[in-house]
């Protein structure tokens, strides 16, 4: 399964996206991206399993759709 | 109780007791990095040898931490770090010679880095005051080697019938010396809490230790080692008389091989 990773190094700012991988389970999946994206010195991190990942739109879709009518 | 914050103020048994716990705990975590660092090509996916490549690099630089503290004992850190045969290493038992499959390797993160936790959380309240000033950070550093470890050995001893026996035997085979690691009720054991050292000795540590790994023993039916024998434990070392890693490792481990291309 793909996670998306997300982090941010201070709390003020917004969370913002670093980079993905991949894992079995949510146990490994926090484990590969703390050992993962280790470079920096973050404030906090988060993983989202991309199947979760809600689409709204994207503009792929809409031109298909325009295409096709 | 009084805090040390020299070696120099320690009384004199002790002094030696906490010298040698010190290099203990460093040539342990020394080993326990290259045994990682030797799986960072060869894990089964890609996340896991990355994970083996951080949790190396955190072992080595809490080696060198540890090495650094025993300058305050007199000691000759470089030497300590370069220039020791294998025979004078003091790592832990389980760590003597390499892993030799992906179970091995995970058994020996779940419970060699659970044992040296439980080891170091002794020491959290120490009255070696340099002592317990580096314990907080290298346990919080092994909150997620055990993280790597556990979720692991979870995944293996779920994964069917001769996937689980090989983890059981990779348990089994790793228990019993970090059980025997702890070491006797000895009179220096004794000694080393009623100054403050540490809060427990060998006994209550493997207890602490049991009721830590209890789980995961339990996932593969895995049994602890039934008998431990002392008779002939060296309490400066912790292992075993007329034991040593393999010099092939500690060769490895000095940088034999580029020791020319040192500047001092």
């Amino acid at each position: 399964m793909v996670y998306e990773v997300f982090a941010r190094k201070s709390r003020g700012e917004s969370l913002r996206h670093i980079g993905n991988l991949n894992a079995p389970d949510d146990e490994l999946a926090r484990v590969y991206s703390f050992n993962t994206y280790d470079e920096e010195k973050w404030f906090d991190m988060y993983i989202v399993p991309r199947d979760r990942f809600l689409e709204v739109f994207n503009r792929l879709d809409a031109a298909e759709a325009v295409e096709q009518a | 109780m009084a805090d040390y914050t020299k070696a120099a103020e320690l009384p004199t048994e002790t002094r030696a007791g906490v010298r040698d716990l010190i290099l203990v705990l460093a040539d342990t975590k020394r080993l326990l990095g290259m045994r990682f660092g030797n799986w960072i090509l060869g894990a089964p996916e890609l996340e896991a040898g990355i994970a083996c490549a951080s949790m190396a690099q955190d072992e080595w630089g809490h080696a060198r931490l540890l090495y650094s503290l025993l300058k305050d004992f007199g000691d000759d850190v470089d030497r300590l770090e370069h220039g020791r045969e294998a025979d004078a290493y003091r790592n832990m038992a389980a760590l003597d010679s390499e892993p030799q499959s992906w179970p091995a390797l995970v058994a020996v993160n779940a419970l060699v880095d659970a044992g040296l936790t439980i080891q170091l959380e002794s020491h959290a309240a120490s009255s070696y005051v340099p002592l317990r000033q580096r314990v907080q950070k290298l346990i919080e550093e092994e909150a997620f080697h055990s993280a790597h470890g556990v979720a692991w050995l979870r995944r293996i001893a779920t994964a069917g019938p001769d996937a689980q026996a090989a983890m059981r035997a990779a348990i089994e085979a790793v228990t019993p010396a970090v059980l025997h690691w702890f070491g006797p009720d000895s009179a220096r054991a004794t000694a080393l809490r009623n100054d403050g050292i540490a809060d427990a000795t060998g006994s209550d540590l493997r207890v602490r230790f049991l009721n830590r790994v209890q789980p995961l023993l339990d996932l593969t039916g895995a049994k602890p080692a039934a008998q431990l024998d002392f008779s002939s434990f060296d309490e400066a070392s912790r292992r075993t008389q007329g034991t040593a890693p393999d010099p092939n490792t500690i060769r490895q481990i000095r940088g034999d091989k580029n020791r020319a291309f040192l500047m001092d």
